[in-house]
């Protein structure tokens, strides 16, 4: 039943699958996160240092739909949204660097970068 | 074929697709990954490819698209499902004429299916204008090598039962 460019398609994907789970691990491990971006429209609404919080803070997004970002320490999650999908809420916790949680519908994100990107507003 | 024929059978063919979607979305996935879905109504979309050629398969996956967003999902939703369905059906309506006797149907629907993801994934970064969304790539791609070889079984049984029973001649 399957032929053998199916084989060597399912070869080449194999291939890039394991080659995106190395590079996202890679990414990871450079350093371990503690910034929490939290993005809309192209435009940080809050950058957030999770190993300085003590305790539990709430940012608000608001947009075409209202969410609300819970933020811990050493983690952060989309905690409630009304957007359609809640594919945002679903994702939990993040709290290693490259993670992130997106809510398409509200052009609305949160990452995890590493502290060595805080230098990325710098001008020399 | 006549045209009156051939507009009653693409019809026929938006509808069954769209009910795929429908039943589609009564299904939870647990993984929490925008994109990742069944991927049900490819089925029908290569049905349509293989028994009337790509431009049909085209239109039946924009009237499709623009149906089932209207249903729910909204304008994002519909932006999303019709860059990956235009991607994907261009890619399998590629590999079917061109060189299906390379591939044999499963692998055109994980073609279809991996296709349908990267193009998701390329508007949402693009969307997003944040490049940090193909992190979910890799992930993406397994979901759709597996849901595109389903996909594909499905649609061989189905082409078979069709070609047996004449229905789409």
């Amino acid at each position: 039943m399957l032929k053998k460019g199916d084989i060597i398609l399912v070869g080449i994907i194999v291939l890039g699958i394991l080659m995106g789970f190395g590079w996202n691990r890679f990414n990871a491990s450079n350093d371990t996160g503690n910034i929490a971006v939290i993005k809309q429209n192209d435009r940080v609404i809050k950058r957030i240092n999770l190993d300085t919080i003590n305790k539990p803070e709430k940012v608000e997004i608001l947009g075409d739909y209202k969410e609300v970002v819970l933020v811990e320490k050493g983690r952060i999650r989309f905690e409630d949204a009304d957007c359609p999908d809640k594919v945002c809420v679903k994702t939990g916790w993040l709290s290693n660097k490259g993670d992130i949680a997106v809510c398409l519908p509200n052009k609305a994100m949160i990452k995890i970068e590493g502290e060595s990107e805080r230098l990325d507003g710098v001008a020399y | 074929m006549k045209s009156t024929r051939r507009l009653v059978l693409l019809a026929l063919l938006v509808s069954q697709a769209l009910i795929l979607s429908v039943v589609e979305s009564w299904i939870p996935i647990p993984i929490p990954i925008p994109g990742v879905k069944l991927g049900l109504a490819n089925i029908i979309t290569l049905v349509t490819i293989i028994f009337f050629g790509y431009r049909e398969a085209l239109l039946v996956v924009l009237v499709r698209c623009l149906l089932s967003s209207m249903f729910g999902g909204g304008f994002v939703i519909f932006l999303f499902s019709m860059a990956g369905g235009i991607l994907s059906t261009l890619v399998m309506a590629f590999l079917y004429n061109k060189i299906s006797r390379v591939f044999s149907i499963v692998g055109v629907s994980i073609a279809g299916a991996v296709m349908h993801n990267v193009g998701q994934l390329a508007v949402a970064s693009v969307f997003m204008k944040d490049l940090s969304v193909m992190y979910y790539l890799p992930v993406l791609l397994v979901s759709g090598v597996i849901m595109g070889c389903f996909v594909g079984i499905c649609s061989k049984l189905l082409v078979s039962a069709l070609q047996r029973s004449k229905a789409l001649q």
